[in-house]
């Protein structure tokens, strides 16, 4: 059980590092580029001849999936101003998900198990929802959002308040996604260790949980694919919206 | 003697660590069964925030499960 977090390190395909970084193409590097390239074809190929007469099953596919974005990832929790956020939360949603989904292959590897990855995400969802403000409200505009209606002595207290729960967004989202993931992964390796280690007519009953947590997985994949576009989506929503 | 202390300290700060987002995470499904039993119209919305509060609670116990880690690599 020692190896348990060895088996979550990527190998190394090509070292290199630039200036103290370490910009290695790793494994997880290799599956975030064909989860991108996945996500493209998977848009790309049905809607290249779109049909009114509803067209192929795959276009289908596309057209509940972008249904699907702009209702309930976009259009219930921004409204009418998330029309220009509506690109980059179903993606965030639709890449997330494939990511999550390639990990679960056996023989392959979960990018979102790196925190390094799901920070980078994390930022980026901050950044954008910062400069969506700004650009919405102005800079004083969006600075009063840091200073609610409040007694004057309290600002002490709140500013500080605020400014540590804006820190704790991406945070927050880049551990919940990290988190979760390692932990299903860590479950399916005990489980595997203990189909290698048990006695032969003991064998079967952790393969059973192995089969049944990659079920659970996948489902898990979806469910935090779709909390990190919601989330996304309600810190963008908060940062546009009128003062109130 | 400080490897068994840490070793032992990751298994309690995920199982208490748990305890909480656990009782939370039920009294949030209970009351969100409740509202779309007595109001199926209104599933939809009640679903997404049933989802995201889930997130919230469980993030706890996963900020947990993180130091657990972080001990237990230390054991």
């Amino acid at each position: 059980m020692e190896n348990l977090f060895e088996e979550l390190k990527p190998p190394v395909y090509y070292s290199l590092k630039v200036a103290g970084l370490d910009l290695s193409i790793t494994k997880a590097v290799v599956v975030l580029w064909v989860a991108a390239l996945a996500v493209f074809l998977l848009i790309w190929l049905p809607t290249r001849r779109l049909r009114l007469d509803g067209g192929s099953r795959f276009q289908g596919l596309v057209e509940s999936l972008v249904e699907f974005a702009q209702n309930s990832l976009v259009g219930e929790i921004i409204g009418e101003e998330g029309k220009p956020f509506f690109p980059f939360v179903a993606t965030l949603f639709l890449y997330i998900f494939v990511v999550n989904l390639i990990g679960l292959i056996p023989g392959s590897f979960a990018a979102t198990s790196l925190i390094g990855t799901t920070a980078a995400w994390g930022v980026v969802v901050f950044l954008l929802y910062n400069l969506a403000g700004f650009m919405r409200h102005g800079l004083i505009g969006y600075l009063k959002h840091f200073f609610p209606q409040v007694p004057f002595f309290l600002y002490p207290i709140i500013i500080p308040l605020e400014i540590i729960s804006h820190i704790a967004r991406p945070a927050s989202l880049a551990i919940r996604l990290f988190a979760n993931v390692v932990a299903g992964h860590m479950v399916l390796l005990v489980f595997t260790f203990l189909t290698m280690t048990a006695v032969w007519f003991l064998k079967p009953l952790p393969f059973v949980m192995i089969v049944v947590m990659n079920l659970f997985e996948i489902f898990v994949a979806a469910i935090q694919a779709y909390i990190f576009a919601v989330l996304a989506a309600i810190y963008i929503g908060q940062a546009v919206a009128t003062e109130h | 003697m400080k490897e068994g202390l840490a070793l032992l300290g990751a298994g309690f700060a995920i199982g208490f660590g748990a305890l909480g987002p656990a009782i939370g995470i039920g009294l949030l499904v209970s009351k969100a069964v409740e509202g779309m039993a007595r109001q199926p119209e209104a599933s939809g919305s009640i679903r997404t925030a049933m989802f995201v509060g889930m997130a919230f609670a469980e993030a706890i116990a996963l900020y947990a499960l993180v130091i657990a880690f972080i001990l237990s690599g230390k054991g």
